[in-house]
């Protein structure tokens, strides 16, 4: 093998290394935003009709709450995570607080409803601390497992899921479904938004949900 | 459109304390530094003490950033660790690693009238490199180039070889006296790097003022802790960029004119010499001559 041919394969080799253990993004997906639709959405409209499922939660002051009757006359956005969720829930939560404050949008207008898929560690007064770390109106809720499931069922989402340790040493991971669901002022769900939505998707879509769908 | 339907934490990313080498780097490193000392052995010279620390200091800068933590939080998490990583690959570690290159290796590594030294001849000419260093710039910091290649290892790779790369090129005729053409010396040294700490403000002003996160690798990234808003360590980039990059070129430029300034006095005061002796002696044939005159008069 000549020099130059031993030279190019050391440095083929190094850069391979380098390439292969290196730093490189976190991020979950490699995500750009949603693409705004033909008709200016960013959240993409739902296939089937759904309602806001009918399911009897606690806020975190203790008080029962049915979902499908606690939001009735208010657009709503409902997310299903946990606190201890290390990167999908709280990116969703802050983006969605951010592009609030950003479009002026209300809570009053808007209502924005955390509910709890992790009841054994989510207490109310930590589903209260988490949620206030986005805003102190959006309110959290918590109910038994089972309960949580059927209310996922109702939307035909899958409940959820113990993924195994989170390396963190916070007890186990939770795969649960990533998207919000947007329902307008009569529960009828009309649009949702995965993760990977961004604020400008939010500060787009926000205006006309509370213009809209109220 | 790339968007997730179900949240699965996966454990590699998910950010914790625990140490995780990156073995490529710590490779890389010891490539360049084994790499410079095979050089001078290959050669039959000896190392320059002086020269080996800086080569030394600028590949610790290089390792200190791209290894855990920093490399990591810079790449996925913060805009402001990414952004202050680029400040010491640029305005750190490249200068450094110039000015430890004695100009025997580069004649070596880029002997005269090869085709190697012709491209380095063409890239190290002033003008070029400014336009290659800015345009670097420019295009590694679009969201675009971010949100594509900084997702992947082998694009985060590239992104960090294309900012050393242009930071080398642009030191270069600053910094190296080969080939001598393309060396160029103060004012129009200060006016050179100068201008590209102007030019920097560009994408920090962008950084800084943008009411909305840039980039969506950082707006997306998982938080390490809650409350940690993308926009203000956006902002935090902008910051860095524009008064840390400033600072330490300005720094750089400031320590580069002085030391030009001090060594053009010290040869106007050799000069000066010099020529106060030569004058000296002419003076003195002069009486001598005068004196010889005198005494040969009747």
């Amino acid at each position: 093998m000549s020099t130059r041919l031993r030279g190019l394969v050391w440095l083929l080799l190094a850069g391979v290394l380098a390439t292969a253990c290196g730093p490189a993004s976190a991020t979950a997906i490699a995500a750009q935003g949603l693409e705004p639709g033909p008709d200016g959405w960013r959240g993409l409209p739902l296939e089937r009709e759904r309602a806001m499922p009918q399911a009897t939660l606690e806020d975190v002051d203790g008080n029962e709450v049915e979902l499908g009757t606690a939001f009735a006359g208010t657009p709503t956005l409902l997310f299903f995570g946990y606190s201890s969720c290390p990167d999908i829930c709280p990116v969703h939560l802050a983006a969605i607080a951010s592009a609030m404050d950003t479009a002026g949008v209300s809570y009053d207008d808007l209502d924005v409803v955390f509910v709890s898929v992790d009841p054994d560690r989510d207490t109310p007064e930590r589903i209260e601390e988490y949620v206030a770390n986005f805003s102190p109106r959006m309110i959290g809720l918590h109910g038994d497992i089972e309960v949580v499931e059927d209310a996922l069922a109702q939307l035909d989402l899958p409940g959820p899921i113990v993924e195994g340790p989170d390396p963190r040493g916070e007890g186990d991971l939770i795969g649960h479904p990533a998207q919000v669901i947007g329902f307008d002022a009569d529960g009828q769900a009309l649009r949702t938004w995965p993760f990977g939505a961004r604020r400008s998707d939010w500060i787009a879509d926000l205006p006309r949900i509370v213009e809209e769908w109220s | 459109m790339n968007v997730a339907w179900w949240c699965s934490s996966t454990p590699g990313q998910i950010w914790t304390w625990r140490y995780t080498p990156f073995l490529g780097v710590w490779m890389m490193s010891a490539v360049f530094i084994g790499g410079y000392l095979w050089a001078h052995r290959r050669a039959g010279r000896s190392v320059d003490p002086k020269l080996l620390r800086r080569w030394v200091f600028g590949v610790f800068a290089l390792f200190v950033v791209s290894e855990w933590p920093i490399g990591q939080l810079g790449v996925g998490y913060f805009a402001t660790i990414g952004i202050a990583r680029y400040v010491v690959y640029t305005f750190v570690a490249a200068p450094l690693l110039l000015a430890g290159l004695p100009d025997w290796l580069v004649l070596r590594w880029f002997p005269q009238g090869t085709r190697r030294r012709q491209v380095l001849g063409a890239f190290t000419s002033w003008p070029i490199a400014l336009l290659v260093f800015n345009a670097v710039l420019f295009g590694t910091h679009l969201p675009v180039t971010i949100d594509t290649l900084k997702v992947t290892q082998l694009g985060s790779f590239g992104v960090d070889v294309l900012h050393l790369g242009a930071a080398l090129v642009w030191w270069w005729p600053a910094m190296q006296k080969v080939p001598a053409d393309n060396h160029i010396e103060e004012p129009l040294r200060a006016f050179y790097l100068f201008a590209s700490s102007v030019l920097m403000f560009v994408p920090a002003a962008f950084l800084t003022f943008s009411p909305l996160p840039l980039y969506g690798l950082y707006e997306l990234a998982p938080p390490l802790w809650l409350g940690f808003d993308p926009i203000a360590d956006q902002q935090a980039a902008g910051v860095v960029m524009n008064v840390g990059g400033g600072l330490v070129l300005w720094a750089i430029i400031g320590v580069l004119f002085l030391r030009w300034a001090s060594q053009r006095e010290a040869e106007d005061t050799a000069a000066r010499r010099t020529r106060d002796a030569a004058t000296l002696e002419r003076i003195r044939a002069l009486e001598a001559a005068q004196s010889e005159e005198a005494l040969e008069r009747p």
